[in-house]
Formats: C-alpha cells, sequence, structure tokens
C-alpha cells in the first residue's frame, strides 16, 4: 500500500487520488517532488557520515554548505519538539535518533502527506512516546500522516481515523473519536482472540487450570554465571550477569532495549564470547564452544534480529527450517532436497507455517509465518534443553504473537526451561513466571510476574532502584 | 541447466538466449569496422582470424586448450563466489601451481615413477600450492577481515615475482648457465611428465586437460547444485551471520571456499606448464587468471556459463593473435575488440537478468 501512494509500484486496477487530484506517480522521485513524503522501515542513511552530510545527499546541489544546511535541521527539529545533533555521526545514534534524521530528511522537502511505514517496529518504548509526539505535531502543522502500526495502543493514542487493513482488504474504518477497541482488534486477527490479545490479558491462570501447572523442576536448564561482556572501546555491556533458569520455568527478562539484551543473546547464541563468566546448558558449559556446541547441548535460540541471525531470507523455507540440521537430510554428501522438502512440510504443518510451499523463498513469508518457522526449528531441536527467545513477537501481527505465545508455554510444560527476553513489560508479565530485570548490562532485581508488580519492574527498568 | 533456462517461458528464453549472440555479432561488427579504419584488408582479418581459431587441427586444439586453463579459473572463481568471495588472484595461481609443478616435474625420481604418477604427482603439486595461496588470503579474511579481492590481488603479483625468482636463479629452477645467452627459463620437463594427447594426431596440442576439466565441471555442478556443502556456500554467501548461528563453521568454509578456488588456479598453472608450455619461463600465466576471470564473472555462476564462456573466449584469444601475425592487425586493436566484445557480453547478460527479474 505505501509501495502504491510511494510510486515504487503501480496499482493493477484501481485510482489514488491525492489533495483532490488523479494520483499515479510514475517513481518515487515524482511522488517525493509532488509532496509526499515516506520514513520506510529500514533507514536508508549511510552510518560513517554526520546527520547533515546524510540529509545534504539528497538536496543539496552544487557547493555545499554544512552550517546553512544544520541550521535548518536544527531548526525543523525544534519547530517539531525533538532534539537532532546535525554533526553526530549516524553510526553512532540509537534507532529512534535515527528515526527522526529520516523524518527531518522527510519534512525538508515540506510535504503535505508524511508516510510512515511501521515506525514504531523498530524503536524502544521509551522512544515510542516520543515519536507519536512528532507524528502529532506534524499533523497539526497542517500535514497529512500516515501512520502504519500493528500495535493499536499506539493508534489509539495519536490517530483521528484509523483504518485496518488484513490480507490487502480493507476490513475496518472508523473515527477514533468513536471507535470501538475490541471490533478493531476482531478486524485485525478475522477471527475472536481473547481481550486485546494475549500480551494484555492475563490468560496464564487459564493455561495453567487447563493443562496442568509448570512446576519448576531440580537441576537447571540454563546457568549464566558472571558473564561480562566488554565491547571494542572496553566499555562494559553486560556486567556479572547471573541467572538460573530451572526445567519447565518461564524466567522473563525485561529491560529498555539497549542495556545489554543484545550481547547477552549473542553470547547465549554461541556467536560471541564472554569477557569472563561462563554458562550452561544442561550439564554442558558452553562458555567458548560455538553455535554448533549451543545447538547440540539443546539450546534453542531465537535471536532478536531474525533477518540478520535466524535466518538465510534468499533460501527456502525447508532450507531454513533445518539450516542447523543439514546433516540429517546429506548422504554422501549431497543433499536428499525430497527428504528435506518432505520434512519441512510436515514442520510447517505442526508450527503453522503459512507458505505455498517448502520451496518457496524465505523472504516472502510474513514476518509472524518467518517466526514460527523459526521458532519450529528451534523447538525441534533433540534433545531441547533450554530455549532462549529474544524479542520473539516483535513485528508480528496479533495472530502471529498468541502462537508464538503458545509455543513457548508449550516448550515450558515439556520441561523445557525458558529465558525470555523482551522490552514489552506486559508481555513477559503475561507469560513469565518471574521476571529479572537488566539495567545497563547489570541484573537490577527480580520480581514475581503480576500485573500488581508493574510499577516496581518498570521503577528497576528506568534505573530508578539500581 | 541453468536456473534461467528452467524457468523461463519459452519466448522470453529465446530472448535471452538472442541477446547475447547479437551482442557478439554487433561488437564483432563494430571490430571490423575498426579494423577497415585502420587501413587493414577486412577480409584478410576475417581469414586470419577463422585460421588462427579453427583452421587447422593445430589451431582448434590451441584453442580447446586455451578454453581449458579458463574454464578452470572460472569454476573456480564461481565456487567461491557463491560463498560471496570474490577470487581475483587466478593469475598468481596459475603462476605458484606453475612453479609447484616444474619443481616436481623436475626432480629427477619423479620422472621415472610408474602408472602415470609422473604426471599425476607435478598436478597434484601445482593444485595444492595454488589451493595454499588461495587459502592464505582466506585465512587473512578469517583472521584479519583482509579484503579478499585485495588480498588475492597483491599475492597474484608476489606469485609473478616469484616466477621471475625462480626462472632467474640457479638455486631454483633457472637451467644450468652454459653460455652468456642461455634463457632465464627452466630446463623442459621430461617427456613422462608431460600430458599425454587426446587423439592419436601428433599435430594437435589436445591434451588429457579437457577431460580432467569436463570432470571437474561436472563435479563443480554437483557440489554447487546438489550437494550440502555447496548450500552452506551459499548460506555463509547470503548470509554469514546466520549460517554461524545455524552451526556452520564460518571461518573454515570461507578458507575452504578460497583454497579451492585456489586449487583451480593452481591446477590451472600445472596443466598449462606440462600440455602445452614444458618450461617455466618469466611471464608463464600470460593473463589467463584475468580472462578467466573474466568468465567466471559473465557466467553468472553457472557451470555451463562457465564451460561456455571459456570456449569463447578460448577462440577469440586464438584467433586475435593470429590476426594479429597474419594479418598485420596491431595486437592493440586485437585488445580493443575483444574489450568491445567483453562489454557487449556483459552489458547483454545485465540486459537478460532483467528479464529474467520482469519475468518473475
Amino acid at each position: 500500500m505505501c509501495n502504491l501512494i510511494f510510486g515504487v509500484y503501480a496499482p493493477s486496477a484501481g485510482q489514488m487520488q491525492f489533495a483532490e487530484e488523479a494520483w499515479l506517480p510514475p517513481s518515487p522521485a515524482e511522488a517525493l517532488e509532488q509532496g509526499i513524503a515516506m520514513v520506510h522501515q529500514h533507514f536508508s542513511l549511510v552510518p560513517r557520515m554526520t546527520v547533515v552530510e546524510n540529509l545534504m545527499l539528497g538536496q543539496a546541489r552544487g557547493i555545499l554548505n554544512r552550517q546553512a544546511f544544520a541550521a535548518r535541521i536544527s531548526d525543523i527539529a525544534d519547530r517539531f519538539g525533538f532534539v537532532l545533533d546535525p554533526n553526530a555521526v549516524v553510526g553512532e545514534l540509537s534507532v529512534g535518533e535515527r528515526q527522526r534524521a529520516e523524518i527531518v530528511k522527510c519534512l525538508m522537502r515540506d510535504p503535505q502527506l508524511l508516510v510512515l511505514d511501521e515506525p514504531t517496529a523498530v524503536l524502544p518504548p521509551s522512544e515510542i512516546g516520543a515519536l507519536l509526539d512528532i507524528c502529532r505535531r506534524v499533523a497539526d502543522s497542517g500535514r497529512a500522516v500516515i501512520l502504519v502500526t500493528h500495535k493499536l495502543a499506539e493508534i489509539a493514542k495519536v490517530a483521528d481515523k484509523v483504518a485496518v487493513l488484513r490480507t490487502g482488504r480493507l476490513v475496518a474504518q472508523a473515527d477514533m473519536a468513536t471507535a470501538d477497541m475490541g471490533q478493531l482488534v476482531q478486524a485485525m486477527v478475522g477471527r475472536e482472540v481473547k481481550p486485546l490479545d494475549v500480551a494484555l490479558s492475563d490468560s496464564k491462570a487459564g493455561d495453567e487450570q487447563d493443562e496442568g501447572s509448570a512446576e519448576a523442576r531440580p537441576g537447571f536448564a540454563l546457568v549464566c554465571d558472571g558473564l561480562t561482556v566488554q565491547d571494542r572501546h572496553g566499555a562494559t555491556r553486560l556486567d556479572n550477569f547471573t541467572l538460573e533458569v530451572r526445567p519447565g520455568e518461564i524466567v522473563g527478562l525485561a529491560g529498555v532495549e539497549g542495556n545489554g539484551q543484545s550481547e547477552l543473546g549473542m553470547v547465549l547464541a554461541g556467536l560471541l564470547a564472554p569477557t569472563e563468566g561462563r554458562y550452561f546448558i544442561g550439564e554442558t558449559e558452553l562458555t567458548h564452544a560455538g553455535a554448533a556446541a549451543v545447538t547440540a547441548a539443546g539450546g534453542g535460540i531465537v535471536p532478536e534480529d531474525r533477518h540478520a541471525v535466524a535466518c538465510v531470507t534468499a533460501m527456502s523455507v525447508a532450507e531454513n527450517m533445518y539450516l542447523n540440521k543439514l546433516d540429517r537430510f546429506t548422504r554422501f554428501g549431497l543433499l536428499q532436497r525430497r527428504a528435506l522438502n518432505e520434512a519441512a512440510e510436515v514442520q510447517m504443518k505442526e508450527f503453522d507455517v503459512r507458505a505455498a510451499g517448502p520451496d518457496v523463498a524465505f523472504s516472502g513469508l510474513s514476518g509472524g509465518n518467518q517466526q514460527k518457522a523459526v521458532l519450529g526449528r528451534e523447538l525441534t531441536l533433540d534433545p531441547l534443553v533450554a530455549l532462549v527467545a529474544a524479542q520473539p513477537t516483535r513485528g508480528l501481527d496479533v495472530s502471529a504473537v498468541e502462537a508464538v505465545y503458545r509455543q513457548i508455554r508449550a516448550a515450558a510444560r515439556r520441561g523445557v526451561g525458558v529465558l525470555l527476553i523482551s522490552s514489552e513489560l506486559d508481555e513477559l508479565i503475561a507469560v513469565a513466571d518471574r521476571i529479572a530485570v537488566l539495567y545497563r548490562g547489570r541484573l537490577v532485581g527480580e520480581r514475581p510476574a503480576e500485573m500488581g508488580e508493574r510499577g516496581a519492574i518498570g521503577a528497576l527498568m528506568s534505573g530508578q532502584l539500581a | 541447466m541453468t536456473a534461467l533456462a528452467l524457468r523461463m517461458p519459452d519466448r522470453r528464453r529465446l530472448m535471452a538466449l538472442s541477446i547475447p549472440f547479437a551482442a557478439v555479432i554487433g561488437s564483432m561488427a563494430i571490430g571490423l569496422l575498426l579494423i577497415a579504419i585502420s587501413g587493414k584488408s577486412v577480409p584478410d582479418a576475417i581469414e586470419a582470424f577463422l585460421d588462427g581459431a579453427f583452421g587447422t587441427a593445430f589451431a582448434f586444439g590451441a584453442s580447446i586448450n586455451r578454453a581449458v586453463s579458463l574454464a578452470l579459473i572460472g569454476l573456480g572463481f564461481i565456487l567461491a563466489a557463491r560463498a560471496n568471495l570474490t577470487n581475483v588472484g587466478g593469475e598468481g595461481q596459475i603462476a605458484v601451481g606453475g612453479i609447484a609443478a616444474t619443481a616436481l616435474a623436475l626432480w629427477p625420481p619423479i620422472a621415472g615413477l610408474p602408472l602415470g604418477l609422473a604426471v599425476i604427482l607435478p598436478l597434484l603439486a601445482g593444485t595444492l600450492a595454488g589451493a595454499v595461496w588461495g587459502g592464505i588470503a582466506g585465512v587473512m579474511k578469517v583472521r584479519f577481515g583482509t579484503n579478499e579481492v585485495i588480498s588475492t590481488l597483491l599475492l597474484g603479483f608476489v606469485a609473478l615475482l616469484m616466477v621471475y625468482w625462480c626462472v632467474q636463479s640457479t638455486a631454483l629452477l633457472r637451467q644450468p648457465q652454459t653460455s652468456s645467452s642461455t634463457l632465464p627459463e627452466s630446463l623442459p620437463i621430461p617427456d613422462s611428465t608431460k600430458l599425454p594427447g587426446l587423439t592419436g594426431d601428433p599435430e594437435s596440442p589436445l591434451h588429457i586437460g579437457l577431460v580432467l576439466c569436463l570432470l571437474l565441471a561436472l563435479a563443480t555442478a554437483v557440489v554447487l547444485q546438489r550437494s550440502t556443502f555447496g548450500l552452506r556456500l551459499r548460506a555463509i554467501g547470503l548470509n554469514e551471520l546466520a549460517a554461524r548461528r545455524a552451526g556452520m563453521p564460518g571461518s573454515l568454509l570461507l578458507v575452504v571456499a578460497l583454497g579451492i578456488a585456489g586449487g583451480f588456479g593452481g591446477l590451472t598453472g600445472a596443466i598449462m606448464l606440462q600440455g602445452e608450455q614444458f618450461y617455466l619461463k618469466a611471464g608463464f600465466s600470460s593473463g589467463y587468471g584475468f580472462d578467466g576471470l573474466v568468465v567466471g564473472l559473465l557466467s553468472r555462476g553457472s557451470t555451463l556459463g562457465v564451460l561456455a564462456g571459456a570456449l569463447f573466449f578460448g577462440f577469440l584469444r586464438s584467433g586475435g593473435i593470429s590476426m594479429e601475425i597474419m594479418a598485420g592487425v596491431p595486437s592493440a586493436l586485437t585488445l580493443v575488440i575483444q574489450g568491445l566484445i567483453v562489454i557487449a557480453v556483459a552489458g547483454s547478460v545485465i540486459l537478460v537478468e532483467k528479464l529474467e527479474g520482469g519475468a518473475r
């Protein structure tokens, strides 16, 4: 949809109107020219250049006047109520700041319409509010804003009107003032789900009644003992991190993003050697053992960055679902492709991965189906002792979120120890048994996963009790 | 066999195939025009070209031998390219392969070995030397993050200078200096270490290297399309981090991939020495590494593409040399024409890619 408005694709049928005229931009450049600007989900900034230099790339002609340009940037930032250092190097900025740079880039052209494609999917929660404020201010300045998002709460906070798209169809439309949230959610998922999404409802109790309590068993599934990671510049990203997860237990790790979760995830995945400390899955020490050994010891890993770490998007669904088990389908060095595809088909059914077939490209799947495939791959390890899932529901639609939670809970009931790393507190409260909080690389506290602890956990996350 | 041929509808396929042909014919026409402008006789030039490329059994065999060298380099290139590695060091890998093969072939005990070992061992030595040369670049990449384009290229220059060194120093491979006019070359290798001919015809230089090359092409196709190793190379090439996460030995795969590419280069050097040249001299590799690189690039990762490209460039090179000698077309002009053809082919390959993209 965004691509149509922005002129990347042309519609096969139908027409658009913009500023009361028929609208069919031949190219993004033309769309920009006519006053439509778009912030893409993936930024187009050169990491090694400063903000000014990046923004000048698209717009400056002839002799470069850095100062004047920087002044314009600060001016725009001021006008819409945020701060952006024009001389900062983009690579050193946070995601939120980079996104602001992108927004400024759009605003410099003084567009009539600003399209934001899932801008909050990449943001830590602390920065989402600020982004929504910016949207509001841009809209108040007389421009139209289209905000594409999976999260209804954001819409509720900022939008005037809401339209719901599902599988390419417009299924609902409403004025925000009069909209019924329950109906919108239903329109989004296309079937009745438990009130809002699982993250917001405390459905744990229901689970336990139905299927028996997940009693923590003796012994440990995952042990982190004093893990410390220092980056290249000597900064401590993870500081003496010690945590034990018992079989059958779901431990939530809360924290605002950028407080050491990524480093912890990389260490546990076997992709980063800790500077100090050790860790075990079951009885096996894996501190310096590498990713293959983690898999062999029964460590299932759902990385936070799906595209960069979990899958090879240009390869097929089947290849991705068995990326770590290719040996099983190898005879005399040759890949038994038919057996691989058959196995993948079975597994796709089991984990509800919807795709045209096992040999379509992984990149053609929706984020939710990709994540279900990755989860399926990791949950079918034999043995499976521990599961480390980092931000497993980010960017997923509501029904995929539900499926991911269901799988994680089912794994725990089978006796797998789960470490769930997330920056969404509601998600952790809904799914985890207890919640540990990470702040500036340190474990600053631990609380039971109950709604009543929300405030206390929030305080820990923001470092107030540290 | 190529993905291209399988996926596209017939009409597009026809177009895709005809574009490169049209490009070649067009650029050849421009080439002939250039010859006419330079004042040489065009018919003479064409005759010389055809003579040199296919005219005699000798010319034909020589063209095929050239194609074999180009194809081997190209095969190594596409294997490494599968792991997203660009091996531009073919020239140097040929050189070290040639040095190693010469050294072993001239080592007295080798010539007397039975069962073809006198031929096989120098071939293996050349392959091994090339593999080490490529592997060094691989180790540099995984250890220090050195870009393999730079390391393979620079190692290539080192290898070329090593050839000079070897043929200039009697302590190494230079033939004994009996007079002041002794050339800086090695002794010719013994007959028993030379590659056997393919035809009974002593006029034809065609040798067993062709068979070797075709077998290796088949093996490469199987590895790339059917083997788990090939799939792993692809995974590493597309997303190294995800491949490592899936437990693949990333560093090892990268070193091995460059090692194999280098091995192909080394083997090429040994085949050139034992099949045609028979002694080592400066400038031994004479550009095959770079031409082979072009063949690999233009093939877009397809084994058949490598073979086709190698044949084409093999004949082009033979014909060009003959045009230079027989018809007096300046060598610079021959190079210009060859360059034109390369650009035309490369351009048409991009065009075909676009067509293919549209078909999806």
